[in-house]
């Protein structure tokens, strides 16, 4: 395990969050270091993406608090939290772009709804979001007419678009072809560097996301099992870390879903 | 029988939360408005749900006046009263079939098109970026639909009751021959402001109010799934129209019911 982070930007503390009688989190401590790429890892349905939304207040946990940077967002009421929200940016998994707006819409959304700028200067800080990102030249298309990793990028555009100290990203990997991914990849790191800003990556892909996180958190049955810098975890003894850092299909976490024995499901009563 | 009478239960239960959640989303979009900067949301909402019905309303208005003034004229004219069609047709249209038939058809044009814009936009993740940006998704996207809704249905019903005279007027006066000056000054004299047109324009604003918040509600509260949004716009439909037909003849009741 990881040395306790000393400036952490997220303080999460004795997070429980169940939905229904199934437990997503059962108590789980997490210190999520400012200015760093921090991935959240786990096997599928572990709750990544409903930490994700935990942190940015669209869910409450039912015990524990999550602080961030220093302010408690599970005592925040509904005006405080979308003043809070204002400071992040958030790409989705499905990219989550508006399909009423072009592509320099969706950018502009955010700098058009939170600041009086005049037209010029929303137009010059789109075009420098959208060269960040290579789509200067897609401004007017319709989030329709983009490819899959186009729209990601439109989507990073639209996060970045007002300069947030924290960026979430949901499986910014998943469903890309190699070339688009890559790009990713570098995006991620290189605005990472550049705005200073704290990264939250939820990802599966664990290549990609071992070359640019430098802190890796990996959460399985509502417990956090693994807490530290790629080249820590990959040390790690524990056979389940071991299993999800090496990508193998069986392992203490079970490539089957609980069922009858095999035989006796296929064959029946002759068994 | 205890497990019909807990089905029953269970039902109620969820037709109460879903009241529950449907009231606290009208509650929290309308709380505080209409906000200035709003006025232009509303504005293009009004294009998107009352201009564009506007084809389809008056179409139905002409066909229905046309009908009504031909059933008037056949009858009436069994009794030498042919130039009551005017005011006949004026106080049916007014005071029922204009706010009814307006909303009935805004329920299945706007209605439904709300709820499956409202429900894709949730199952696309769109109203939880939103949030995510700070912008709170009831004001921008919930709101500005109910207000467009509020000022269009009235504005249609004007709209329908015009254009259905005018297609009885048609039928009446032009082909069946029914006196102009008969059917004019009928209507002139029977027809009273408050009693006909304002109550009639009160039902419209109430048929506006309902279908608007069923329709918004579905579609926010909509499972985010093929199944989930089909059965949310059909639910849109059918739970309007009912409420319609129902809150119309409690209004009727109320306003011209003789206790």
């Amino acid at each position: 395990m990881s040395a306790p982070v000393s400036d952490p930007f997220i303080e999460i503390r004795q997070l429980t969050f169940r939905r229904g009688d199934r437990v997503i989190f059962d108590g789980i401590d997490m210190d999520i270091p400012r200015g760093c790429i921090t991935a959240i890892m786990g096997p599928s349905g572990t709750g990544k993406t409903t930490l994700l939304r935990i942190i940015g207040g669209q869910l409450k946990p039912d015990a524990g608090s999550v602080c961030v940077d220093g302010k408690d967002i599970c005592r925040m009421d509904r005006a405080e939290l979308f003043g809070f929200r204002r400071n992040l940016g958030m790409m989705f998994q499905s990219s989550a772009l508006f399909t009423d707006l072009s592509v320099f819409e969706n950018v502009a959304f955010p700098i058009r709804v939170h600041t009086d700028l005049s037209e010029e200067l929303i137009r010059d800080l789109v075009l420098m979001k959208l060269n960040a990102v290579g789509l200067r030249g897609a401004r007017d298309l319709r989030p329709s007419e983009l490819s899959g990793g186009m729209a990601r990028r439109v989507a990073l555009a639209r996060a970045i678009a007002l300069d947030p100290d924290l960026i979430m990203y949901d499986e910014p990997f998943t469903g890309q072809d190699p070339i688009a991914m890559g790009v990713l990849v570098g995006l991620i790191k290189a605005l990472n560097g550049a705005l200073g800003t704290t990264s939250l990556l939820v990802s599966h892909d664990i290549h990609e996301t071992v070359s640019i996180a430098d802190q890796i958190v990996i959460i399985a049955d509502g417990k956090v099992i693994g807490e530290g810098t790629p080249e820590q975890l990959r040390a790690v003894p524990s056979a389940r870390v071991r299993q999800f850092m090496h990508g193998e299909a069986d392992g203490p976490v079970p490539f089957h879903y609980p069922a009858d024995d095999f035989a006796y499901d296929v064959l029946g009563e002759l068994t | 029988m205890l497990g019909l009478l807990r089905a029953l239960g269970v039902r109620f239960l969820d037709w109460l939360g879903a009241l529950g959640r449907a009231t606290l989303l009208w509650a929290s979009a309308m709380l505080g408005l209409p906000r200035w900067q709003d006025v232009r949301l509303v504005v293009t909402q009004i294009y998107y749900v009352g201009v564009l019905s506007v084809v389809i309303i008056a179409l139905s208005a002409f066909s229905i006046g046309a009908v009504l003034a031909l059933q008037f004229y056949t009858q009436l004219a069994r009794f030498g009263a042919e130039d009551a069609v005017g005011i006949g047709l004026a106080l049916v249209l007014l005071r029922e079939l204009g706010p009814v038939v307006t909303g009935l058809l805004f329920a299945g044009r706007a209605g439904s098109a709300l709820t499956a814009e409202i429900g894709l936009m949730k199952t696309t993740e769109q109203l939880s970026s939103m949030e995510m940006m700070g912008v709170d998704p009831l004001k921008r996207i919930i709101a500005p639909r109910i207000w467009a809704g509020l000022i269009s249905v009235p504005i249609l019903t004007a709209v329908f009751n015009t254009v259905a005279i005018w297609g009885g007027f048609v039928v009446g006066v032009n082909w069946l021959g029914a006196d102009p000056g008969g059917f004019w000054s009928g209507m002139q004299e029977g027809v009273e402001i408050y009693q006909d047109l304002v109550k009639g324009m009160i039902k419209s604003c109430v048929f506006a109010l309902l279908v608007t918040w069923v329709a918004v509600f579905q579609g926010y509260d909509a499972p985010p799934t093929a199944e989930g949004m089909s059965l949310a716009t059909t639910r849109t439909v059918v739970i309007s129209s009912v409420l319609i037909l129902a809150t119309d003849f409690i209004l009727t009741l109320v306003f011209y019911g003789d206790f």
